[in-house]
């Protein structure tokens, strides 16, 4: 991803919007028993789209930002989207540009990462009550719910920072460059 | 190249990682009036207008994708309603909003105007504008803050009964901390029985609470009302008043009582759905109420 001043600006919109969409939307919608956590896959497809720094720096600042807006321990949520965005970017790096079966997996996979950073960090510092085995039922389900809407989400970021995606710039270069004339 | 950006990469990483780290560790230990509670509350303050006007913009979509799922759990109506569905479905949504609401609000009023609201108590009302991702953490903020004379450990109530008090406030929001959440725990009273022990969350179950702590031998069945002790030792005080419906019973086994001291209930408040709740303010000043 090729960071101009317009790309970041995009960018911080973007994440502005879906912190606050999500504290004020989607945390409130009730899919079979649990919410669709809809920042998180933002900050998963900055991350397969920019790299693990874009995607470590955007998944801290949306987090950071989320917990301001709940008035959360500061540090909670940015801890757990800084890690989703890292490990995106990372697998972006090592492995390419994921299929979209890959996509939905990985969506998945980095929700039910990030419900496991959450509840370590919850864990880490002190509960004092019973915890229900219905958390776990609850990650599952978020689980799912992330694995189904990552590809839209991927799409929608995508056109977002269209022009600032190595890929797709090479990808209309191919498009527009002369065809060789046949002899 | 390669390895400069490599080292790039991870120091990022470990400046980001540290930097969360610290910042869990000193929330933690800095009071309600140190500089980080401080810069939160500032960026809250902030966003509270915006998030205040996208929570109304985006009700219709939440509306809707909350129809969906009351749908499919009334899948016996399913059939006779099919062919009006699609046409009215927006419209539907919008009224029944509005209906819910109303009927919220009045639940609401009566609640707080049937005798549980203590002299010198003024019920604010507030509109829930955000909720917590995760079920680890449950609380939710409110449209009301300090300058409507909101104060932390204020009590909160909804249309059915108890919901939580208030733990954190700016000048336009606050944050409510459920009964459901991890950190909560509200002295409670049996209906009839008169049993007292305290009421404590399941994290991670919403419908499910704990009454601990039940005096041994004490008679408690299913169906049995629990309402807020509201109890008083000299200077030491529940911040809650008395007869605040709390849920009611659902598992009450002889055996669990006499082991654990302990019963199940289920909140009367569906705490996932709020859209209305009061605040009990019993603070002079402020602003409007």
């Amino acid at each position: 991803m090729i960071l101009t001043q317009g790309i970041i600006a995009r960018l911080v919109a973007l994440c502005a919007f879906a912190a606050i969409a999500q504290v004020v939307c989607f945390s409130k919608m009730d899919v079979f028993g649990s919410s669709p956590d809809v920042a998180l896959l933002v900050v998963f497809s900055i991350g397969v789209l920019g790299g693990s720094l874009t995607g470590a720096v955007v998944g801290f600042s949306m987090g950071l930002l989320i917990d301001c807006l709940l008035l959360e321990t500061l540090g909670g949520f940015a801890l757990t989207l800084l890690s989703v965005g890292y490990v995106a970017g990372r697998y972006r790096e090592t492995v390419g540009r994921p299929t979209r079966g890959a996509v939905a997996l990985l969506g998945g996979a980095l929700t039910l990462l990030g419900a496991l950073v959450i509840a370590a960090i919850q864990i880490g510092t002190g509960i004092d009550a019973n915890v229900s085995i219905l958390v776990l039922r609850d990650a599952v389900i978020k689980s799912l719910i992330g694995a189904a809407l990552a590809i839209p989400v991927l799409l929608l970021v995508r056109l977002v920072v269209r022009s600032a995606l190595v890929d797709e710039r090479r990808g209309a270069r191919r498009a527009t460059a002369p065809r060789p004339v046949e002899p | 190249m390669y390895r400069k950006q490599v080292r790039r990469r991870r120091a990022v990483l470990l400046l980001l990682v540290a930097a969360s780290l610290t910042l869990l560790s000193l929330y933690y230990r800095e009071g309600n009036a140190g500089p980080l509670h401080g810069a939160e509350n500032v960026v809250s303050t902030i966003f509270s207008p915006i998030s205040s006007v996208t929570d109304r913009a985006l009700k219709p979509v939440r509306d809707t994708v909350n129809w969906f799922h009351e749908t499919f759990d009334a899948r016996g109506d399913k059939a006779r309603l099919q062919d009006t569905v699609a046409s009215l479905r927006n419209q539907l949504a919008r009224e029944q909003t509005q209906q819910a609401e109303v009927k919220e609000l009045s639940a609401l009023n009566e609640l707080t105007s049937g005798g549980i609201v203590p002299d010198g108590t003024t019920p604010v009302t507030a509109r829930v504008v955000g909720r917590s991702p995760t079920v680890w953490y449950s609380t939710v903020t409110i449209d009301k803050g300090s300058g409507d004379g909101v104060r932390v450990d204020d009590p909160v109530v909804a249309a059915q009964g108890l919901a939580g008090k208030i733990t954190q406030t700016t000048s336009n929001t606050a944050q409510v901390t459920l009964i459901t959440d991890a950190d909560s725990a509200v002295t409670a009273r049996v209906q009839p029985s008169g049993a007292t022990g305290v009421v404590e969350p399941n994290v991670g179950n919403p419908n499910d609470l704990q009454l601990d702590f039940l005096e041994r031998g004490a008679q408690i069945a299913q169906g049995q009302m629990v309402l807020t002790a509201g109890f008083s030792t000299g200077d030491l005080g529940s911040i809650f008043p008395p007869g605040i419906p709390i849920g009611k019973i659902t598992h009450a086994t002889v055996e669990e009582q006499q082991a654990y001291q302990r019963v199940h209930l289920s909140p009367f408040v569906d705490l996932r759905d709020m859209d209305f709740v009061k605040v009990l303010t019993t603070h002079s000043g402020g602003g409007s109420k």
